[in-house]
């Protein structure tokens, strides 16, 4: 049954607004990573992020960063990549200090979410954060995973290493790399 | 039409089992409000996960690949395919590799065939990203990206226009307006890039059309399920305007849903006009031309245009074979005189059923 547009807004946007208040009251961590995911989901469409940045779902996703429970880290970081491809989440990202938060997760155990970190950080690189994006420290790690076993962990590295930095840096950030061994204890990331 | 792949080490090496291939178990505890109408597994869908390149398990083995990528080219261009014998399957049946000229495609065969009976067997379906080459994931990030762009921009546009409209006017009738030329202007787009994409890929002869039922959901069907698991609706994502007034078609739905397209836009600027109009209006044509060349012919002395070359006159050198090649033009010219014998045609007789 189709919906007429003027309907379905508003729906769309109270039905979102419900699984946000959902994760907020629930006590069951089962409900909160369904929900959590869902959100991530809904993410995915570009109709739905001015609903989500209205509920302030991109801060929801980058308090889960932070958390022990390695399921919201996942979905929270699945949600930030989804949601970083539009211009206007990205700011938002951004002025919420996203940059040194999403960097963090490059340390994960889970290779699902340090694939979405390497394609969040594309997305957070802009004239004015890219500096910031191709720092030393996160070069060499993404050196390290151009090395990596798993393809999918090499070859975003490599999108990542050939598109957000100058072949300088990279240059650079090998012969430290070379010199000082500084990237060899951040482990990678379990299948 | 795809080929079977010649073996090119470098992503059609030996499968490695990963975490994503897996088929999870389905949750069973979501609340009413929240379920929707098919259990699924809690995931999250990035386009990481997603790639034009899917893995097709469960396909019994018994002969049936042709009727698999027959059934995988209803979705989509494939442009490889090829069985994965190295990887573990069950009994008795076959693991395949096929390789989608589009990430909608891929996405759509997906939603479609996942869990599906064929021949026999069910079919799982998932994405197989790890095959795809760092120029794959690099084109696929950025086709993603400047379609996330292009729906921004297309909101913002939206957004303005509403602004702008007073509120007591007809919003419809003006936002009508506004869109239908819009329409005008990106259907010519729209057969251009398909007239260009089709001759690009001349080469191969085209494969099926997706059947047209697809795109017919465009419309009908909402964007996502409770879940948001729009990962799984391929028209849907490439019509995010779809839902909203007048469905002013973007330049995403041709980047991505081309071949589907034959036909089947019902903005298009091209009016068909039936084949027996067409007929009628050629033989009117052709009427109108005999009559003027006839009145040409019958004024002796109102001759226009340049006279056609006489045929060059023949000296046989002799009298009598003069005469003969005179004779016999003027034969072939009486010939060339006479209008065809119009076929009559013969009444078919009801066949006298016994």
């Amino acid at each position: 049954m189709r919906k007429n547009d003027s309907t379905e807004a508003p729906e769309r946007f109270q039905y979102l607004q419900s699984l946000v208040t959902e994760f907020q009251d629930t006590d069951s961590e089962e409900a909160k990573e369904q929900v959590l995911a869902n959100l991530a989901n809904f993410a995915y469409d570009p109709k739905n992020m001015g609903y989500l940045q209205e509920l302030q779902v991109p801060d929801l996703f980058l308090d889960m960063l932070a958390e022990e429970n390695q399921n919201f880290v996942e979905f929270g970081m699945g949600g930030l990549c989804n949601l970083s491809m539009d211009p206007e989440c990205r700011d938002v990202i951004l002025q919420s200090g996203g940059i040194s938060l999403v960097t963090n997760c490059l340390s994960n155990g889970r290779e699902e979410t340090v694939l979405s970190t390497i394609t969040t950080l594309m997305n957070l690189a802009t004239p004015t954060t890219r500096s910031k994006i191709s720092e030393p420290g996160i070069l060499q790690c993404m050196l390290r995973f151009s090395l990596a076993e798993s393809p999918r962990l090499r070859n975003l590295a490599a999108v990542f290493l050939q598109d957000c930095c100058s072949e300088e840096q990279v240059r650079q950030a090998q012969q430290q790399m070379q010199g000082l061994q500084t990237a060899i204890g951040i482990p990678l990331p379990k299948k | 039409m795809a080929a079977p792949v010649n073996k090119r080490t470098d992503c059609w090496r030996s499968p490695e089992v990963y975490k994503h291939h897996e088929q999870q178990r389905v949750c069973i505890s979501r609340p009413k409000y929240r379920d929707g109408r098919k259990a699924k597994a809690v995931k999250v869908y990035t386009i990481n996960l997603e790639s034009c390149y899917v893995m097709v398990q469960g396909v019994p083995a018994i002969g049936v690949m042709t009727e698999l990528i027959q059934l995988c080219a209803l979705y989509g261009i494939v442009e490889e395919y090829r069985p994965l014998d190295e990887y573990p399957a069950e009994e008795f049946t076959e693991v395949y590799l096929v390789k989608f000229q589009k990430l909608t495609s891929a996405r759509a065969a997906k939603r479609n065939m996942d869990e599906k009976s064929f021949y026999g067997g069910v079919l799982h379906v998932c994405y197989v990203p790890e095959y795809e080459t760092v120029e794959d994931t690099r084109l696929k990030l950025q086709d993603r990206r400047s379609y996330i762009v292009r729906a921004a921009r297309n909101r913002e546009r939206e957004r303005t226009e509403a602004t702008q409209e007073s509120p007591t006017s007809s919003d419809a009738t003006t936002l009508l307006n506004k869109i239908l030329p819009r329409h005008d202007e990106t259907s010519k787009n729209e057969n251009t890039r398909e007239a260009l994409n089709v001759s690009h890929y001349s080469e191969f002869p085209p494969l099926p059309l997706p059947p047209e039922e697809h795109y017919s959901f465009r419309q009908n069907v909402p964007t996502e399920d409770k879940m948001g698991t729009l990962h799984n609706s391929f028209s849907n994502i490439e019509q995010p305007q779809a839902e909203s007034l007048g469905s002013n078609p973007t330049t995403s739905n041709w980047d991505q849903g081309t071949e589907g397209r034959l036909g089947s836009n019902p903005v298009s600027g091209v009016r068909l006009i039936p084949r027996i109009a067409h007929l009628a209006s050629r033989k009117r044509k052709m009427e109108r031309s005999e009559e003027h060349s006839a009145n040409i012919s019958g004024e002796n002395g109102l001759l226009i245009g340049p006279k056609l070359p006489e045929p060059p006159k023949l000296d046989m050198e002799d009298e009598s074979l003069n005469t003969t090649v005179t004779l016999i033009r003027s034969t072939m010219t009486q010939v060339g005189s006479i209008p065809e014998v119009k076929k009559v045609e013969k009444k078919a007789k009801p066949r006298r059923r016994i």
